[in-house]
């Protein structure tokens, strides 16, 4: 109850701030950036190119060591601690570790498409992290810019389009290295990316209804009163999913299962080309993780309570570089959970998931929260209610309630259906059995009699010795008789 | 500024000079020790399988599922402007967008019903 | 509104998407095409993005790069790279429509340039439209105001290429896929290699999935080794690791014939 009253009373002081101290409205238009550049010079942007580029390595040289550790504390055991304090320092050995390595081209590789694949991988995990906004209007060398390398009415967009484009990395590895196990993780983990890429883009619909534009700054901007974690949950949901799935993270790392495809669409890599796979995969996480955080909980703002102290001094320059990374690694911890306590799932129960459950589910949300929109701006009807001091028209409730409605009819149905199924199967337990039928001693479940052997004259059951009279199986295995099934 | 996408040009330099940079260095620096064993596909030790020059053939079902991505993903492109222009497109918009989604359904439905989305 | 800054991008890009598409026609690996294609693609966005067509670019990159040519890629590796080209032509007469065409479009494409270029320039009018509206609401207006039935015969395009994709390239299942708790019911029925079939030979010199196991009277299993193996005639040879141990049990028992026969000695 505590945190509602101060999530109101935050978007109190946010309406009337009015988003005091970010940008003015550039442009008139609806969809168009917030963040304005006009006070930012071509080496200022170079500059803050070369912050982010810094952030993202020194975050990456972080998570691998943060993700050995934590892991190593679910499994424990202690993890690195031997190089730099703490351990902090034993991803920079193992780096230069692999830059001292031999690099070795397979002889049956494309030699052009082998260099080019990490090259490319390599280079398209950075941009994707261009559009993000790590805080809001800081001054840097006398300017007042806005902490965010670029933006546009299509800046969202622009990080699926890049990540698009990343995925030609991973299969041209695969295809280039000349050899079937690259060949064959390479595919899946391209066919994995892109079913998961649908629901990824599908889920984000929601949160462009709310915002009104694809504009990182406008959409962290209009998270001022509430986050859209919170209108859009079902959607926060699917991209949590989807963003494991996209960077092929444990659980569904499928294209690099140790165990069928040895190394996935890398095995052939080593050396710096290897690294810089590894390298893509991490700076991907924490792209899709900040985009997470700037869609959904609110970007570099300040936590509700904290918000509203001393008039938002918490929520503004520098300030939110630290929530935005805060809220970033709250991520890499998810993600580094999810290593620690999940099995790898199949890939056929991987895919039927994508495509039957969460497409079709986020497209059925989108539409809803179409409607809900519709009905919020009154296209409905203009009949509302109030309550407690907030208006809340007729029509959205009527949806709410529809929905809630059709929830409970569906999970009734759902209930009686299992409960059916579960009386089938155990349906067949007749009240009495015989314990020597099917060649092996049988116990009675509760509430089964055993029914006396048709031999004449044998001892009560309790009496009978089981190991004599058991019948003579097949003891020795054949190994000369024809192939069995295999699976 | 006149152009909002220069600023991404250079993370894209600097992303490329490093990643270039380091793949070249380490070709420098390593150790190069050439080994018939080392340059065949690796394949966990046993004879190497033997395969057309340049790869091989991969299932069709991967051709079933980009195609139905491209699908759904021109489905999602046509959502987007939706989604922003929302409130200025009214009630009109929201209708065919509804009767979009549920053409587009029906081949989705078809696809399920006939199997194209099973994996095995 | 050439800038100096648009003029750079452009002698930049331009021989980059040129050189694609060249790469394109006369690359001799069908995935080098692909990827000459791709880059074309790509530095067509980037252009559109230059242009203030933002959305437009960002399409582009999206839809094309990243799903229509994936599909090329999977379809280059679906029918093996090295798989020769069919010189029959199947459609008759598709060079005569493909140079009418091509010239069609080559009209199309000089009279739109030359009415930007002659006529009054619209150049400027994007960025204002931009600014005004903004521009992917401006999309959003023309897509579901003016052209709203090219918009719902899009879904009809749809529907074909899903019924087209699942005719061509569906394969149907005749029964029932034996789930792995069949096959495990299956293996116990038929009382057969209940725990599974032997597991391939692991030697200290050789522990790949291609020899087959030796049975405790050291013949070689034949189930030990995956079916695929065997059909595509990979299967290694297990009688050299079944040599050396018959030498060194010939060297164990002659050793104890000779201690034992130097105890009778002693004795």
């Amino acid at each position: 109850m505590s945190t509602l009253l101060s999530l109101h009373e935050a978007a109190g002081t946010f309406s009337e701030s009015a988003l005091h101290g970010i940008q003015t409205l550039a442009a008139e238009g609806k969809d168009n950036p917030r963040a304005d550049f006009s006070d930012t010079p071509w080496w200022l942007s170079l500059v803050k190119a070369l912050i982010i580029f810094v952030y993202l390595l020194v975050s990456t040289l972080m998570v691998i060591w943060f993700e050995r550790r934590v892991i190593g504390r679910m499994q424990q055991r202690p993890g690195p601690n031997r190089n730099g304090p703490f351990g902090l320092l034993q991803t920079l050995a193992d780096g230069m570790k692999a830059m001292l390595k031999e690099d070795n081209t397979p002889a049956k590789a494309d030699r052009f498409v082998f260099t080019l694949a990490p090259l490319i991988t390599a280079t398209m995990c950075f941009i994707g992290f261009a559009i993000i906004p790590l805080a809001g209007e800081v001054s840097m060398f006398g300017h007042r810019t806005p902490f965010q390398l670029a933006d546009s009415p299509i800046a969202v967009l622009f990080v699926l389009a890049i990540a698009g484009i990343g995925i030609y990395g991973v299969v041209l590895a695969g295809w280039s290295s000349g050899s079937p196990y690259p060949l064959m993780g390479g595919l899946r983990s391209s066919a994995q990316m892109i079913s998961y890429e649908i629901a990824m883009g599908l889920s984000l619909v929601a949160v462009f209804l709310y915002s009104g534009s694809m504009s990182t700054s406008q959409i962290v901007g209009s998270q001022g009163s509430v986050w859209y974690i919170v209108p859009a949950f079902f959607s926060f949901f699917v991209y949590v999913i989807t963003m494991v799935g996209e960077t092929n993270r444990l659980p569904f790392d499928l294209a690099e299962g140790e165990g069928e495809l040895t190394g996935g669409f890398h095995t052939e890599y080593g050396s710096m080309r290897f690294a810089m796979f590894f390298l893509g995969e991490y700076i991907n996480m924490f792209t899709v993780a900040a985009l997470a955080t700037t869609m959904f909980l609110g970007g570099w703002q300040a936590p509700p309570g904290i918000a509203a102290i001393n008039d938002g001094m918490f929520n503004e320059g520098w300030w939110g570089l630290l929530w935005f990374t805060i809220k970033l690694w709250m991520f890499m911890f998810v993600f580094v959970w999810l290593r620690g306590s999940l099995p790898r799932t199949r890939y056929d129960q991987f895919m039927r998931f994508g495509w039957k459950f969460l497409i079709p589910a986020t497209l059925g949300w989108v539409v809803l929260v179409a409607f809900f929109r519709g009905a919020q701006n009154g296209w409905f009807g203009d009949a509302a209610l109030e309550i407690a001091g907030r208006r809340f028209p007729v029509s959205s409730l009527a949806i709410v309630g529809l929905v809630a409605v059709g929830a409970l009819a569906f999970g009734w149905w759902w209930d009686n259906r299992a409960m059916a199924r579960e009386a089938a199967a155990n349906e067949t337990a007749p009240e009495e059995i015989d314990p020597y039928a099917g060649g092996f001693v049988v116990p009675p479940l509760p509430g089964q009699r055993l029914r006396e052997t048709a031999r004449v004259g044998a001892p009560a059951l309790p009496e009978a010795d089981p190991v004599t009279e058991r019948p003579s199986g097949p003891a020795v295995f054949d190994f000369t008789d024809k192939e069995a099934p295999r699976g | 500024m006149s152009n909002p996408y220069v600023p991404i040009l250079f993370l894209l330099a600097l992303g490329f000079v490093f990643a270039a940079g380091s793949v070249f260095t380490s070709l420098v620096v390593g150790p190069k020790r050439y080994n018939r064993a080392k340059s065949e596909p690796y394949e966990c030790g046993i004879q190497p399988s033997p395969r057309a020059e340049g790869g091989g053939r991969v299932p069709i079902k991967y051709f079933l599922t980009a195609m139905l991505f491209i699908i759904f993903d021109i489905e999602s492109v046509f959502l987007y402007p939706f989604a922003v222009a929302f409130d200025q497109l009214g009630l009109f918009a929201l209708v065919e967008m509804v009767m979009f989604i549920i053409t587009v359904f029906v081949a989705y439905a078809y696809v399920w019903k006939r199997g194209g989305l099973e994996w095995d | 509104m050439t800038s100096g800054g648009e003029a750079i991008l452009f002698w930049v890009l331009a021989p980059m998407a040129v050189a694609g598409s060249l790469g394109l026609v006369f690359a001799r690996k069908a995935v080098h095409a692909a990827l000459g294609m791709a880059l074309t693609m790509i530095v067509l966005g980037v252009f559109y993005l230059a242009q203030g067509a933002d959305f437009l670019g960002v399409i582009q990159i999206f839809v094309y790069t990243g799903a229509v040519m994936m599909l090329f890629l999977f379809v280059v590796m679906l029918v093996g790279v090295d798989s020769s080209d069919s010189i029959v032509e199947t459609l008759k007469g598709q060079r005569a429509a493909t140079v009418v065409l091509s010239l069609g479009l080559g009209v199309l494409l000089a009279g739109a340039l030359g009415r930007v270029t002659i006529g009054d320039a619209p150049a400027d009018k994007v960025h204002a439209l931009n600014a005004q509206n903004g521009n992917v609401s401006g999309v959003a207006e023309l897509i579901f105001g003016r052209y709203v039935w090219v918009f719902e015969a899009t879904s009809a395009l749809l529907i074909t290429a899903a019924l087209a994709a699942m005719v061509l390239a569906h394969r149907e299942r005749l029964g029932s896929r034996p789930s792995q708790r069949a096959w495990s019911e299956r293996r116990i029925r038929s009382g057969e290699n209940l725990a599974g079939l032997p597991v391939p030979g692991v030697y200290a010199r050789h522990n790949a999935v291609d020899t087959p196991a030796l049975l405790p009277d050291g013949s070689p299993s034949e189930l030990s080794v995956s079916r695929v193996l065997t059909a595509r005639d990979q299967v290694g040879n297990a009688t050299p690791w079944v040599e050396a141990e018959r030498e060194i049990e010939r060297d164990v028992s002659q050793d104890r014939d000779r201690d034992d026969a130097a105890k009778e000695d002693r004795a």
